[in-house]
């Protein structure tokens, strides 16, 4: 049997359709890392709780799945800000001592996630939830060689490209985002510029969230929502983001993206029983050739 | 303008500034002096709000900032320009300087200011879209400056605008302070140049070890034995002539 | 979505009705670990206290009261270990129940055969339960290697041979696929067309199914646990898979959630289950009832009805049992006394024995399986019962 290119072809489409997704959550951690120094291990909840409020407001409120989407990125940027508000500031120094806080914050966050999921427990049940979207109206692409695509996946790709190009409509041609900016390479200057630096912070925890929500309710048709859905969810983003470069926001698009194939490649064409390692198969070989990263910055430049 | 009373500060049990007493009177230039290590920039941050005070009180325009946060002292106008390494590298120039005026709400004035900005230094106007990163050492200085002013300053606050400069730009980069200071600004000018500081300011400070220890109209400091002693050489009136020009 | 349910995680000591308020020493000590972290799950446990009550209203075991307690293993085999050693060891009961999941039940074997108390099996299917050559082990539910039978003679003979295989890591799955793959050697001798084995609780099968969807396979066998069996199913129509090519379930797809959370794509596959909620005999529709009514379940699946099966079988067993005050003696009789059920015929399928020797043909007690298929998914699902077939007692052994 000769090599099959259309099943190759079939492989990358999917590994892209899913990596842009662990790019968006990946996007929301290298927001967070290049803000705030912190590396954010309950992110992945953020992931779940998104899904869960999508669910919530398309089944049991009953709205139209593009506005539950913008719903639960909202309701998840504000639930990120409060935790960000009430348990992360509190072990560091007011406003934007973030550099200080070191392993208790990393503790804290692994602390965070696992209280985040017992919560969801809570509300949710262990049971996972059928989310059903009504996609009708959006096409099954159909790429040479008979390969359909289906439109969730279609509506996913796109989604996740639209919020990547917001995002950096909003980081690089808006003041706001050059304020967040200001304050993701330094806390100080950004004072003395007359940033409100706490608020930014909330901002950025916020936009990390919200991007985190949007991928929950992109997946959940897919794969069911399920309190224990972040765990994964946050190693594949973080391989990604590692992969791309931690902290770069490009890096972290191009990284969910290999992931995505890689993942994919390996699970068609090795073993598809051990999918989860690829990943991290490919941040050992990227890290192996350029430990900074694909489009990493050798080290962080701090004042 | 600005008025220091018995300021302490110093970061944990490390107290560094121990009962400073300073005054910058408006439309003034104002310089302090002093070497590594004396106390000179955790003064500039106390003053700037980066740094609790542990003791004492630091008055703007007679308002009580000491307990307010760093970006509300910049919105009342007292304006730190940061070291010229503390550009943002990864931004251009012109985001650096619309930085400046981050606080600012006019659109228009904004933009006369950008102006106004560029006539002052030819040169960012040429660099605008280069990432401040690739600028030489002076145009990175300029634009530290030229950010400072964009937030439209009662008072500027520099800190070592000389720092790791060739002497002939210094010069240029002081003679630009002495242009900021006739347009009614306010400047403070924390500095390790003490012949150059001393010509183009009113009134000096020299701090050692977190106290002040010698003050006095500068033109006075110049000429004591004892700054001369310790800071002092080389002709004072040949740099004096051409700052004057 | 109950939230009151979710206090009820842990352990529910009960000391139920009057034999609350004394705890005597000559109480039958019965204990109990399932996995009880879904809606179902809880509502089964329930299911097993209540008639575990009913029979001390009733004036309990010869005048003696069952106490039984009841613990959540979460289909963690680590929790059903500790569960069952605290309950031999500790409370020392007299018979423990358990557990749900295969994985978690395999190891427990082990702390009954060792310490001598006999364990009932609830719900696990895999093969080696019985094969561990424990004289303390008794199923309720049918055998695995009965299911790879029925299920691999149904599809060859009605479907076709050109079979995909899905296999999941949990051990239920793993036995279920081994078992249908051995089968299908024996009876047809064809190798599967394709076979990927996945994590347990994997979320993504597209490039599998696209692969599967390139072969023209007749059927495809999705042996997982139900909620990522669901996935996978919802998943082959996503990839554009038609209906056309049959989908068969392993032995989690008689639960629930596969047909809750698959929705539509649960139409049409078909599995092997103990019991038929579309069961047509009287006891079958009055079961339903009453389950329907006091805990809200719409269509029980075989997770019920052994359940249930399971608490009449140990209640016969008691009371053929001649307790003497000694615990190990005790243990040996009630042991001995389920040994000796002998056609009982309840809510299962087929009639389930028991006899003495510590082998798969005498401790595997149901030989009838039950072929079902979806004829509608969602929360109100529908079944069909294609086929019955009771097998060799020595079936799909060595």
């Amino acid at each position: 049997m000769g090599f099959d290119y259309n099943s190759l072809l079939a492989f990358i489409i999917f590994g892209v359709t899913i990596g842009v997704v662990y790019g968006i959550v990946a996007l929301g951690i290298s927001l967070i890392y290049s803000g705030l120094d912190i590396v954010h291990f309950a992110h992945g909840e953020m992931y779940m709780f998104g899904a869960f409020f999508g669910l919530v407001l398309a089944h049991n409120v009953g709205i139209p799945y593009p506005i539950a989407l913008i719903g639960a990125m909202i309701m998840t940027a504000i639930l990120g800000m409060v935790v960000e508000r009430v348990f992360y500031r509190r072990l560091t120094r007011a406003g934007g001592g973030y550099t200080v806080a070191g392993m208790g914050m990393i503790i804290c966050g692994f602390g965070m996630s696992v209280a985040l999921v017992n919560v969801a427990y809570f509300i949710w049940g262990a049971e996972a939830e059928p989310f059903r979207a009504n996609l009708d109206y959006i096409p099954r692409l159909t790429f040479p060689g008979d390969i359909k695509v289906p439109e969730s996946y279609v509506l996913t790709a796109i989604i996740s490209v639209a919020l990547m190009a917001a995002l950096h409509y909003f980081l690089r041609h808006t003041k706001t985002g050059l304020a967040v900016r200001a304050v993701a390479h330094n806390k100080d200057i950004a004072y003395l510029m007359g940033i409100n630096v706490p608020l930014m912070i909330s901002l950025i925890f916020g936009l990390a969230c919200g991007l985190a929500a949007a991928a929950g309710v992109l997946i959940g048709p897919m794969q069911s929502v399920q309190v224990e859905m972040g765990y994964l969810m946050l190693m594949k983003a973080f391989a990604a983001a590692v992969v791309g470069g931690f902290g770069s926001l490009p890096g972290a698009i191009i990284g969910g993206i290999m992931v995505g194939v890689f993942e994919n490649l390996g699970a068609a064409y090795i073993s598809p029983s051990h999918k989860d390692i690829y990943a991290f198969l490919l941040l050992i070989l990227v890290l192996m050739f350029k430990p900074s990263g694909l489009l990493g910055v050798e080290a962080k430049v701090k004042a | 303008m600005l008025q220091i009373n018995d300021v302490h500060a110093g970061y944990g049990s490390l107290k560094i500034l121990r009962g400073i007493n300073m005054q910058v009177p408006a439309g003034e230039i104002v310089t302090l002096l002093g070497g590594n290590g004396t106390g000179k920039s955790t003064l500039l941050k106390a003053v700037s709000g980066l740094l609790p005070l542990m003791e004492g009180e630091v008055l703007f325009d007679g308002v009580d900032i000491s307990k307010m946060k760093p970006h509300r002292r910049m919105r009342l106008g007292l304006v730190q320009v940061t070291q010229a390494k503390e550009a943002y590298p990864a931004m251009t120039v012109e985001e650096n300087l619309v930085l400046g005026a981050y606080t600012r709400r006019d659109r228009a004035g904004t933009l006369a200011d950008l102006e106004w900005v560029y006539e002052f230094f030819p040169v960012l106007r040429e660099r605008r879209k280069q990432l401040s990163g690739t600028l030489s050492g002076g145009e990175v200085q300029m634009l530290v400056i030229g950010r400072g002013l964009m937030a439209k300053p009662k008072m500027l606050m520099l800190d070592e605008p000389s720092a790791a400069l060739a002497p002939k730009v210094v010069l240029e980069i002081f003679a630009n302070i002495n242009r900021i200071a006739k347009t009614g600004v306010t400047v403070l000018v924390v500095e390790q140049n003490v012949r150059m500081a001393l010509i183009l300011a009113q009134y000096g400070y020299i701090i050692r070890d977190g106290v002040i220890m010698i003050e006095g109209e500068a033109k006075k400091l110049i000429s004591d034995p004892a700054v001369k002693d310790s800071f002092l050489g080389g002709s004072v009136a040949n740099t004096s002539r051409a700052l004057r020009n | 979505m109950q939230i009151a349910n979710k206090f009820f995680a842990g352990v529910v000591a009960a000391g139920i009705g009057f034999t609350a308020a004394a705890a005597f020493a000559d109480d039958i000590r019965v204990g109990i670990t399932m996995r009880m972290v879904s809606e179902n799950g809880q509502a089964y446990g329930q299911m097993m206290m209540d008639e575990i009550k009913g029979i001390n209203e009733a004036g309990g075991i010869h005048g003696k009261m069952i106490k039984a307690t009841l613990m959540n293993d979460e289909c963690k085999s680590d929790k059903g270990v500790a569960n069952a050693n605290k309950m031999v060891f500790q409370e020392k009961v007299h018979l423990l129940i358990g557990s749900s999941c295969s994985s978690v039940t395999l190891p427990i074997v082990d702390v009954t055969a060792k310490a001598g108390v006999p364990q009932l099996v609830p719900h696990s299917t895999n093969s080696k339960i019985t094969q561990k050559g424990s004289e303390w082990i008794f199923r309720v539910p049918v055998s695995g290697r009965y299911y790879g039978g029925v299920n691999a003679k149904y599809v060859g003979e009605n479907i076709g041979t050109k079979i995909a295989y899905i296999c999941a890591a949990d051990a239920a799955s793993v036995g279920d696929c081994a078992n249908m793959e051995k089968q299908m050697k024996a009876r047809f001798g064809v190798e599967p067309a394709y076979r990927a084995d996945v994590q347990e609780k994997e979320v993504d099968f597209r490039s599998h199914m696209q692969k599967i969807k390139s072969m023209n396979v007749d059927g495809i066998l999705v042996a997982a646990l139900a909620e990522t069996m669901a996935r996978a199913l919802v998943q082959s129509y996503e990839a554009g898979i038609g209906e056309e090519v049959r989908r068969i379930g392993s032995s989690s797809a008689s639960n629930a959630p596969v047909p809750k959370i698959a929705g539509d794509a649960a139409k049409g596959v078909f599995f092997t289950a103990a019991y038929a909620a579309a069961d047509q005999r009287p006891i079958a529709k009055l079961f339903n009832e009453m389950v329907k009514s006091r805990y809200g379940i719409h269509a029980p699946d075989h997770d019920f009805s052994q359940a249930y099966d399971l608490v009449r079988i140990m209640e016969i067993a008691l009371k053929n049992t001649k307790f003497t005050g000694s615990l190990a003696d005790d243990r040996t009789a009630i042991r001995d006394a389920i040994a000796n059920v002998n056609g009982y015929q309840g809510l299962a399928s087929g009639p389930i024995s028991f006899c003495a020797a510590a082998t798969p043909q005498c401790r595997d007690g149901n030989r009838t399986a039950v072929l079902i298929g979806y004829t509608k998914g969602g929360e109100n699902f529908e079944t069909e019962v294609l086929a019955r077939v009771t097998m060799e007692e020595d079936f799909g052994l060595e």
